[in-house]
This record gives structure tokens, sequence and C-alpha cells, in this order.
């Protein structure tokens, strides 16, 4: 019993000053332009993880939350094209490049690699975006990139690019609160 | 000693978790577009209307394509044109009006998404209602006796949309359908002679490429001696578009007249039809981005 107790204090540490953040409700928006319509899908059900002792930043959205703010579009978009039916997450998997210090308050440019996947196919990928701990202890991340649906074999038939872009530019903005 | 190791390494691996494990928000997601459209040839479908959005159409039916080119296949004889605006006022419930050039008919209608089938097939179908009255406003001072007054103009229909996706390719509807006139006049464009229709119609529709499919139309009548209406055609998807076009043996566009009209011999009297759906949204709120 001695030994168990010894077991706990020696192991309390690195649960009670984990170093790991999580996210339910991040925020990502795909933006389109194409040449005679622009418009954004929008979820707010984000999920993500990073952990700054193991790095480790894990992200994935369920693609079935994104709407577009006409239905019949959402439909097209999960039926026609991200097939949601059969691949309904968006992933990241990767590290940081380098881990800033994170002093409170400041805003620290993060460089990740790692593997993105839509549609069913994985591809390497090298993400920029903006890290801060705030003064409640929570991280916020902002970060931009773009992704080619070609790349992802999502194709774009000749009908439609002046309705939807090729390219989509994706913005996420998450506040991730430290696991205790 | 021995218990010591094993809880050690239950706390390492409770401290140590990896990956998020990847969850759907909801296990119950609906299947999406059964069919390509809230209309499917001259049927209303199970398709819903999300909140603050509006189904617009626009369907022609025109002459028989017998008269050859002369008349380039019907082309020239004269559209019965439909135009549709139906509002969706929650997910499921939306309100409609229509009006249709053949005599002139307005008609008020309701649509209500009951059930709706899933992915997981916990729902294996959806279900829906629809109903609606319409009043038929052409001018009859040319006739001898009165003219007919508003309730004699009108005519009722009610129907129940049952369907399913049975795979990625094949959905199919059955639509038992009545229409109710209240004075069923002569005069009327319509063939039946009856106060009351039934007639269960059939729709189908099998996806050839990701965006365009085959749909298929058979509403046979089971109270009277009409010919049933079958129906042919191609729908496409193109952007926020769904065009639909098809082969019809009825010029007819509304519920009642699809019931009552009268159709032609397959075949013989085949007659191109034309449909064009968009969903507006009204109301989208402001992007931010």
């Amino acid at each position: 019993m001695r030994n168990l107790i010894i077991a706990f204090l020696f192991f309390l540490p690195s649960l009670a000053f984990s170093q790991s953040f999580k996210t339910e409700s991040g925020e990502a928006i795909f933006l389109s332009k194409a040449p005679l319509n622009e418009f954004t899908g929008e979820s707010e059900k984000l999920k993500g993880l990073i952990d700054l002792e193991k790095n480790l930043v894990d992200f994935y959205l369920d693609l079935n939350t994104l709407k577009t703010g006409i239905g019949l579009r959402d439909r097209h978009m999960r039926e026609n094209y991200l097939e949601t039916d059969k691949f309904p997450f968006a992933e990241f998997t990767g590290k940081m490049k380098s881990i800033p210090a994170l002093n409170t308050g400041t805003t620290y440019p993060v460089a990740v690699v790692g593997k993105f996947k839509i549609h069913g196919i994985e591809r390497n990928v090298e993400i920029t975006g903006n890290l801060q701990k705030t003064s409640s202890g929570n991280l916020e991340l902002k970060a931009k990139f773009d992704i080619l649906l070609g790349d992802y074999e999502i194709p774009l038939p000749k009908l439609v690019f002046y309705e939807l872009a090729e390219k989509q530019e994706v913005s996420i903005n998450a506040t991730l609160k430290p696991v205790k | 000693m021995k218990k010591l190791a094993v809880f050690a390494f239950l706390m390492i691996s409770f401290s140590s978790f990896a990956q998020l494990e990847r969850k759907l928000e909801n296990e119950n997601q609906p299947v999406d577009l059964i069919f390509h459209a809230p209309r499917h040839i001259n049927i209303l479908t199970v398709e819903p209307l999300d909140k603050k959005s509006m189904h617009f159409a626009i369907m022609h039916t025109f002459g028989t394509l017998n008269g050859g080119i002369e008349n380039l296949f019907g082309l020239d004889n004269g559209a019965n044109i439909q135009f549709s605006f139906e509002f969706a006022l929650t997910d499921k419930l939306s309100a409609g009006i229509s009006r249709s050039s053949r005599d002139k008919v307005y008609n008020l209608y309701g649509r209500y998404l009951l059930l709706e089938q899933t992915q997981n097939d916990k729902m294996p179908f959806s279900l829906s209602l629809a109903g609606g009255a319409g009043v038929n406003t052409s001018r009859y001072d040319f006739l001898p006796e009165p003219a007919p007054n508003f309730s004699e103009r009108s005519s009722y229909f009610g129907q129940v949309m049952l369907a399913r996706k049975f795979s990625e390719k094949i959905s199919l509807q059955l639509t038992p359908m009545m229409a109710y006139f209240v004075d069923p006049r002569s005069v009327y464009q319509i063939e039946g002679d009856q106060n009351f229709y039934l007639a269960l119609g059939l729709s189908g529709k099998f996806k050839v490429t990701d965006r365009s499919s085959l749909t298929l139309q058979y509403i046979p009548n089971l109270n009277s001696d009409l010919r049933s209406n079958v129906g042919i055609g191609w729908d496409v998807e193109a952007g926020g578009h769904v065009f639909q076009m098809y082969f019809v043996t009825s010029q007819a566009l509304n519920e009642q007249y699809l019931l009552a009209g009268g159709n032609g011999v397959p075949g013989e009297e085949f007659r191109l039809g034309f449909n064009v759906n968009r969903i507006f949204a009204i109301g989208q709120k402001k992007r931010k981005y």
C-alpha cells in the first residue's frame, strides 16, 4: 500500500501539470472564392488537442457540421464533393517545428508539420499560425492555410467552376483549455 | 512490487493519451439527397428545405412530339407553365404557392417532413406529407350558363411521400395521392368527370454520374378509367440549379390536374417537359472571415 502511495505521488505531477490542451468547439471556415460566387462553409465543432510535452498537434472536424447557409448546397457539398458518408472527417496530425516559450499574453508564430487528410486522401502539409497563452491559462490558436480540391481527388466539374473555387482558404480559430 | 508496476503502467498510459478519438457529431446523420430536388418530374419529393430558404421552380410541358420538326417537336404548341415558390418555415415544414397556366390555377400548399432516413439505417426511409387547395381563375364569361363561383372553381389535393435511398445510385418513392374537385366541369381542361381521384405515384432515380440521374415516373390511377401518367427524364445538378428534362404523357403540372387531367398514349403522345429548380437563402446571416 505504501508503495502505491509513493507511486501515486510520483506520477501526480505528470497529471496535475499536464501540458496538454483540448477544445471541442473550435471554429473552422472554408472560404471559396469563385468568379461568380463567393461563399463560406463554417463549423464550430472543430475538435483539437495540443500536447506541448509530447509535441503532438491533433485536430479533426466532422464535415457533416459544415454549413454554407444554403441547405441544398450543403447536401451537394456532402454528397458530390466531400462524400461524407464515406469520409466524414477532415483531420490533421502533426507536430510543431519548434515549441515557443508561451509567455502569457504574447502571440507566437508557430509552424506545424504533419499529415492533413480529407476525402480519404492524406498529404504532408506545413501550416503556419499564431499561438497565444491567455491569462486564464488557455491556448488560443489561429491558423490559415489553403487546400486545392484536386490534391485530395475532389473533382471540380467544368460546369461549376464559376460557382466553386478549386482553392479553398481554410481558417481555424480555437481556444484550447488545459486538460486536468 | 507487481502491483506497483501495474499501477505505474496505468498512470503512464493514462497521462499520455495520444490522438483524439474520431467521433461523429450526430450518430443518426440523415441521408443526403434521396432525390436531386423537392420535385421529381411532376411529383413533390421528400427532399426538405432548410429553414430560411426558398425553393423556386419553373416547370414547363410542351405540345406532343408527334407534330415532328414542323412544330419543333411540340415546342410551337404552347406550353403549360407553372411557377412555384415554396418557403421553409422550419427545417421540416414549408408552405408554397404555385400558379399553372392551364386554367390559370393558383395552388396554396404545405409540405411536412415527418421521418428522415438516416445513414446508419436506424430510420430506413423518409416520410413526408403534402396537401393543398387550388382555385381556377380562368374567365368563363363566354359560357351561356353563369360562370362557376369560387367554390365551384376550387380543388384540393393530399399525398403521402414514402422514399428510400437504397444505394448511392438508386432511390425510390411511393406516393399515394388523392385529388378532389368541387365541381369538375367539362369546360375545365381536365378529362375526368369525377369529383374524387385516387392514384399511386411511383418515382425512381438512378444516378448515372456524380451530378446526373435517369428519372422515372409512373402514376397509375386507382379509381378512374383515365390513362395512367408515364414519364422518363434526366436530372442534372449544375451549380446551385437542378435541371430536369423529361418526356411525359400529360401536360398537367399541379397535383389535382396531374390526377384528373388525363394522359396520352405512352410513345405516341409524349411531350417534352423541362423544370428548373433553384434554392435561395432568405435572410442569410452576414458573412465573417
